[in-house]
């Protein structure tokens, strides 16, 4: 088969930036080909910045965020984005909370109204905040509580990490979600919602110097705060609990899930690690999949992927075994293959595939403006730098063989994991 | 917050000038043996997508063999005469392409999509796997024991429950009711019986390819000649299905999962197919009611009642015909309340003419989030595939936003008084029956209850005996009172040698052992050491049982949290 053919050239994402004279830095990227525009506002606060007995701050914040500003009225802002034709989101991570709308080209003033008012005016009040706890509680048992294996992530992540900033959930828990009081949250955001801990981009079709000007007029008059204290998020190289059994109501079958520390994202090591994966627990060519799932057919669902985040990042694979197979036995057939890629590393065959599945996938996710404004805005708030989205297809493809050898080696290669099994819980007792 | 408001911020500033959409300009060609090609020339971005769609899904599944369909489309990449199931996930990967088959209810579609420099290669393995699949034995054998253990994970999970419920209630016979195969359907699928079908199905007159991409629609034409040329013309059948039953009463299915944290709720009646002249007014008013966040199912029972992480409304069109189904996952002590507030919601959008501005807002939405849709590739092929597939006019995207303009206020009254009906209703609930019997008894005359194998099951005999003999031992799903709501607790009761133990299970801390427990007549005392949020906590049960009910209270070493009562049932 013809395995040469030229590769496509990439036309760069065009960068523009500038900051405020109140600090909030602003990265635009014009495209014309489709006319609608994205704007994405990423505040630098995530659950890593939550304090014991404060978890589950960042995510409700993140809800408190729709509830009205001083010029736009409670749940407005979904109405405002849907009645005129866009639409939105809000989600929170360990590492931040982002916001963004996609919305027709001649749209953008007001995204940037919606935008602004709520950086610079947010209310918080009691009925806002006691209604926001409910709706949380009801996500929270819908995504974890309600659901098989909906605890499984969650209590890895406490497996896996020391340092209570990174082992705590994005959700965080029922009582300290209780204990969230008006002043807590006006505190919080009063320190993390500043323009200065705060970047905002806009992708798609505009005309630069219009979009500048607006923004000036709606984000320059909202005072800049004191910068957030420092967060410690450093961790010892073992993971906390080596293995746990958890007991799961609702899984209809035994799971395992193993967890690995890894370095932060945007180090060739953790690049590496990213590689392996693919190579690993990706698609149906990758070894784990042909090993599991098809030669030994001892599992029924394989999945892997890399936690990336900017302090220590973490690597997790699972399965879901069929009954009658010993789980054991199946994480050493895991454990073997691991030692196969730290050992011997990838064939050239592999590194051709990762090529072109990097390449693919630089291209489509460069079709919709979302994804470049979210990409623009991570590297301009995690890494200083929103023209590194122009480099970073090439900075994959140049890790090598060896760079992935070594990494597996180092990293996934170890006792130093995290293995949790999770159990049905017993059956009722008297059902036949 | 104690500046200045400047004017301008003081209400929604107006927009710039619009900027217009290029729409693309599709070109067809049928070939000899009745394949229809639709080329989109559409060079943002070197990458190309196909489509090979036919008319035919899981509704044309044989009646004993439900799951034929999807079996057959999922073993095309497991084998054909010249490649193994290895080889073609390798060819396929190393491209950075894929490439899948997959059924839906009325149409079967085989999605690529590659880099454009690597178009006419993964046409080639498309081509492969859809003319010359080989069905080998191991593989399939394989995905059978796979499908079957999905089966069964399928039924853990409320939203498969749900579903399944819904589409048995409200399409009765006709094949739409099938959201799942059976496992004897599944065990009795053979190799012959693949080849048979694929033979019938696969034909090139009965099947539509789409081509989009960064491709040159001449060059890609005479590909496709040599590709597609060749492959011979089919039967195609066209069975005709038992209709839908009528509903005449509104009724409640509850699928009982015991220690539920949430109920899901669906409200559901037979509605439209895709292609009904009312698909315009119709879109239009699921805006209005539940289609987004803006919608007033949302701001009703999530915005303003905070019942539910979200709840919405939707049709689902096919071909034939279609359903109505307004859903949220509530907590479990809400249930009965958030049923009158759908039911309030509906009877809105049947009885009052909706307001010109509300009506104006969705018109925007809808034109508004058109072209968004268009920005991927893959957006700008579905909504290609589905003008080819329902038979839409030429120029349904290019008048889509007049279509949405034109509908008015007295349409969207109509069609709502037309296609929902809330006293012929079928309520699926899935969640703890116990829980909340007695809430939804208000709102249907007939309740049904059925576990989640789908069997149905009397509630009344654990409920109402409370004459019966007393015993403790067992397992008793009890609901505890708390300021956060209700909370579940599972409760295992073992005598041993005149001790009392077990387990104490809940979503909230796990499970764990009875550490202390004595029985004294109808009166029970449980004590455990949970782990709750990394600290061990004492949890001490104190029940009075009367035939296979249990209430009183819980009280635990957590400081500041009061005595709190339950009441619960024993599980059969």
């Amino acid at each position: 088969m013809n395995s040469t053919a030229a590769t496509p050239k990439l036309q760069p994402i065009p960068v523009e930036q500038f900051t405020l004279d109140n600090g909030l830095r602003v990265v635009m990227s014009k495209d014309d080909s489709i006319p609608v525009v994205s704007v994405a506002v990423y505040y630098d606060v995530g659950s890593r910045n939550e304090k014991q007995g404060r978890t589950g701050f960042a995510h409700l914040f993140e809800h408190m965020m729709f509830q009205g500003s001083e010029n736009v009225p409670k749940a407005g802002h979904f109405q405002f984005i849907e009645k005129n034709g866009g639409t939105m989101n809000g989600t929170t991570s360990t590492e931040r909370t982002n916001y963004f709308e996609t919305l027709p080209a001649s749209q953008l003033p007001l995204a940037l109204w919606l935008e602004s008012d709520r950086m610079r005016s947010l209310k918080v009040t009691h009925e806002n905040l006691d209604n926001q706890r409910e709706a949380v509680k009801e996500e929270k048992r819908l995504r974890y509580d309600n659901q098989p294996y909906g605890q499984v992530f969650v209590t890895i992540s406490e497996m896996i990490y020391k340092n209570f900033a990174n082992a705590h959930s994005t959700i965080g828990s029922m009582d300290d979600l209780d204990d969230a009081t008006v002043d807590d949250v006006t505190e919080f955001f009063r320190i993390y919602y500043a323009p200065n801990n705060a970047v905002l981009t806009i992708v798609g079709s505009f005309e630069p110097d219009e979009a500048r000007s607006l923004v000036e007029k709606y984000f320059g008059s909202i005072p800049s705060q004191p910068k957030p204290a420092q967060i410690d998020v450093n961790e010892p190289a073992e993971v906390a609990v080596r293995q746990k059994t958890l007991e799961d109501a609702l899984a209809p079958f035994p799971a395992f899930l193993i967890g690995y520390k890894a370095p932060p994202r945007r180090s060739d090591e953790f690049a590496a690690l990213e590689l392996a994966g693919k190579l690993l627990y990706d698609g149906e060519s990758s070894r784990l999949y042909q090993k599991l799932v098809k030669g030994d057919e001892s599992i029924v669902q394989l999945f892997g992927f890399t936690d990336e985040r900017r302090g220590p990042s973490s690597v997790l694979i699972g399965a879901i075994p069929k009954p009658g197979h010993d789980v054991k036995q199946i994480r050493q057939v895991m454990f073997d293959e691991i030692r196969q890629m730290a050992t011997a590393g990838p064939t050239a065959e592999e590194m051709e595939k990762l090529r072109n599945g990097l390449i693919n996938d630089e291209v489509r996710g460069r079709q919709s403006s979302m994804f470049r404004a979210q990409r623009l805005a991570e590297a301009a708030l995690y890494d200083g730098d929103p023209n590194l989205v122009n480099t970073e297809l090439e900075r994959m493809l140049k890790i090598t063989p060896e760079q992935i050898k070594s990494a597996v080696a180092k990293y996934l290669n170890t006792e130093n994991r995290a293995e949790l099994d999770v159990v049905p819980a017993e059956e009722k007792s008297d059902e036949e | 917050m104690n500046q200045q408001t400047e004017d301008f911020r003081k209400s929604a500033p107006a927009p710039l000038a619009p900027r217009s959409i290029n729409l693309p300009n599709p070109s067809e060609t049928v070939l000899p043996n009745g394949l229809k090609v639709v080329v989109v020339e559409d060079k943002r971005l070197p990458i190309t997508s196909f489509r090979l769609s036919f008319r035919s899904g899981t509704a044309n599944d044989p009646a004993e063999m439900p799951g034929l369909t999807a079996m057959t489309a999922s073993q095309l990449n497991e084998g054909t005469t010249t490649r193994t199931s290895l080889q073609i996930a390798e060819e396929v990967e190393r491209i950075g392409a894929s490439l899948h088959a997959a059924p839906s209810a009325d149409f079967t579609t085989v999605s690529a999509s590659a880099l454009s420099n690597y178009a006419p290669e993964i046409l080639r393995l498309m081509t492969d796997v859809v003319l010359n699949p080989s069905f080998p034995e191991n593989e399939l054998a394989l995905a059978k024991q796979n499908t079957l253990q999905n089966l069964q994970y399928q039924r853990s999970q409320p939203d498969f429950l749900s579903n399944e419920k819904v589409a048995q209630v409200i399409f009765g016979q006709h094949p739409y009711s099938r959201v799942a195969p059976t496992a004897e359907s599944i065990n009795s699928m053979t190799r012959d019986r693949l080849v048979a079908f694929h033979r019938q199905m696969f034909v090139p007159n009965n099947a539509v390819l789409i081509i989009v991409g960064d491709v040159d629609q001449a060059a890609m034409m005479r590909v496709v000649e040599t590709l597609f040329g060749k492959w011979e013309k089919g039967e195609t059948a066209n069975p005709s299905f038992p209709s839908p039953p009528v509903r005449n009463e509104r009724s409640i299915y509850v699928v009982d999962r015991p220690g539920s944290a949430q109920s899901n709720i669906a409200l559901a009646n037979i509605a439209l197919p895709r292609t009904s002249p009312d698909y315009f007014p119709v879109l239009l008013m699921n805006q209005i009611l539940g289609g987004g966040a803006s919608s007033r199912l949302f701001m009703n029972l999530r915005e303003e009642k905070g019942y539910t992480y979200g709840a919405y409304s939707s049709f689902d069109m096919r071909k034939l015909t279609g359903a109505f189904e307004a859903t949220a996952e509530v907590r479990t002590q809400v249930t009965g309340d958030s049923l009158k507030e759908f039911f309030a919601e509906l009877d809105r959008i049947r009885n009052e003419e909706v307001p010109a501005q509300e009506l104006q807002d969705v018109k925007n939405y809808l034109t508004g989030v058109f072209p968004i849709r268009l920005e991927t590739q893959e957006g700008l092929t579905g909504q290609i595939l589905a003008t080819q597939l329902y038979d839409l006019p030429n120029d349904y995207l290019a008048t889509y936003r007049e279509k949405i303009n034109a509908v008015t206020a007295s349409d969207i009254q109509r069609v709502a008084e037309k296609y929902i009906a809330p006293d012929r209703m079928a309520i699926v609930i899935v969640g703890d029956a116990a829980a909340i019997s007695e809430q939804i008894k208000p709102f249907a005359g007939k309740i049904e209850y059925f576990d989640a194998s789908g069997k149905s099951k009397e509630l009344n005999k654990t409920m109402n005996n409370s004459a019966g003999n007393t015993t403790a031992e067992g397992t008793w799903n009890l609901s505890v009172s708390s300021p956060q709501g209700d909370l579940p607790i599972s409760v295992t009761l073992k005598t041993e040698s005149g001790n009392l133990g077990g387990t104490i299970n809940s979503p909230l801390f796990g499970s764990s052992d009875i550490t202390g427990g004595s029985i004294d007549g109808n009166k029970i005392s449980a004590v455990s050491a949970v782990s709750f949020q990394g600290q061990s906590i004492e949890v001490k049960i104190n029940g009075t049982i009367e035939g296979d009910s249990m209430r009183g209270s819980v009280t635990t070493s957590i400081p500041g949290i009061p005595e709190l009562s339950f009441t619960g049932t024993k599980a059969d």
